[in-house]
């Protein structure tokens, strides 16, 4: 008879990445206030992977998958340096808000050339729910454009 | 083939400290309050996530870490009635599956019979092996049921499959472990 094991210890660096994506998006109290560079990590590491905490949703809504294009053309204006955490967390509540009703599935940060800087994948009822959805989205407060793309079946 | 011992149920035995450690977090939503929570109950997850990600430490890394959010963020819906690792097994759970469907890099394939384990002298690595080697669903039932000790209408509903259907899949996942194993 062997016995598995039913607990494994992760590498201590995920309890790390962890807490400082919690926090980034505003789902835990850091202990007091934020160290600027602690705060830029965070960032990094979140716009690194792709607001990957955010992705793929379990219980997706009935209906079609839409992209939400993010660009950052002529009229985007970027984050003052090192604040770019504070969008990251912004973006992450508003998918969490699209995610808490099934309308969420999965979120990217794109890079290499061109203005295309990000992508959200949601779905909605049909194309006026999408637009709906994509007209909320808060990248058009920094200026950015936001496209829509209904996703073939 | 070599049996795998487990100890009751999954819920762990602290259930009292387990509601006053979700009373604290919730309170405050500290971070202090949120480490106690990670580190009582990560180790299983993670080793849960392993499991069902056949291995894959980045992937598994990366299911905990979503599962963290996706719990938080529902954490007022937990009920005292469900052991908070049960339940945050089950988050784990459901991120992995919504993943698999969401993912259209992550495509269904054919059953695969595992390969035949060469011989090792670790019984414990070897069954490892074997479970990574199972098919996916074969794979998921036999590790909730055999190694986290969910019962079959726990995993069905966890699974969203039907109760003969947990148990066809251990069924087979316990016969090819009897393939792949000396």
């Amino acid at each position: 008879m062997t016995t598995l094991p039913r607990e494994t210890q992760p590498d201590p660096a995920l309890e790390e990445r962890v807490v400082s994506n919690l926090v980034a998006a505003g789902l835990v109290r850091p202990r007091h206030g934020v160290p600027r560079l602690w705060l830029a990590t965070a960032a990094v590491v979140v716009l690194a992977v792709g607001v990957t905490i955010f992705e793929r949703r379990p219980t997706l809504a009935p209906g079609n998958a839409y992209v939400v294009l993010l660009y950052e053309d002529s009229t985007y204006r970027p984050a003052p340096a090192g604040r770019n955490d504070e969008r990251v967390a912004v973006l992450a509540r508003w998918a969490d808000s699209l995610g808490a009703v099934g309308k969420f599935e999965r979120a990217a940060r794109l890079s290499g050339p061109g203005p295309l800087g990000g992508l959200f994948i949601i779905r909605a009822t049909d194309d006026a729910d999408a637009a709906r959805i994509a007209a909320g989205c808060p990248f058009h407060q920094w200026g950015g454009r936001v496209e829509l793309k209904r996703v073939e079946k | 083939m070599q049996g795998v011992a487990r100890s009751g149920g999954p819920d762990h035995e602290s259930a009292t400290d387990d509601l006053a450690l979700v009373a604290r977090f919730l309170r405050g939503r500290s971070e202090d309050a949120f480490r106690a929570l990670y580190r009582a109950h990560t180790p299983a997850l993670y080793a849960l996530a392993l499991r069902l990600t056949g291995g894959d430490r980045a992937e598994a890394e990366d299911l905990v870490q979503e599962t963290w959010v996706r719990a938080l963020t529902g954490l007022r819906t937990f009920r005292a009635q469900s052991a908070l690792r049960s339940w945050l097994c089950g988050v784990l759970v459901n991120v992995r599956r919504g993943r698999i469907r969401a993912d259209w890099r992550v495509v269904d394939v054919p059953d695969v019979e595992p390969i035949a384990m060469s011989p090792r002298h670790d019984d414990a690595i070897d069954i490892e092996r074997a479970i990574a080697a199972l098919p996916e669903g074969a794979r998921d039932v036999y590790v909730l049921h055999d190694v986290q000790g969910y019962t079959h209408r726990e995993i069905a509903e966890l699974l969203g499959i039907v109760e003969g259907t947990s148990k066809s899949q251990l069924n087979r996942a316990r016969s090819l472990l009897r393939i792949s194993l000396p």
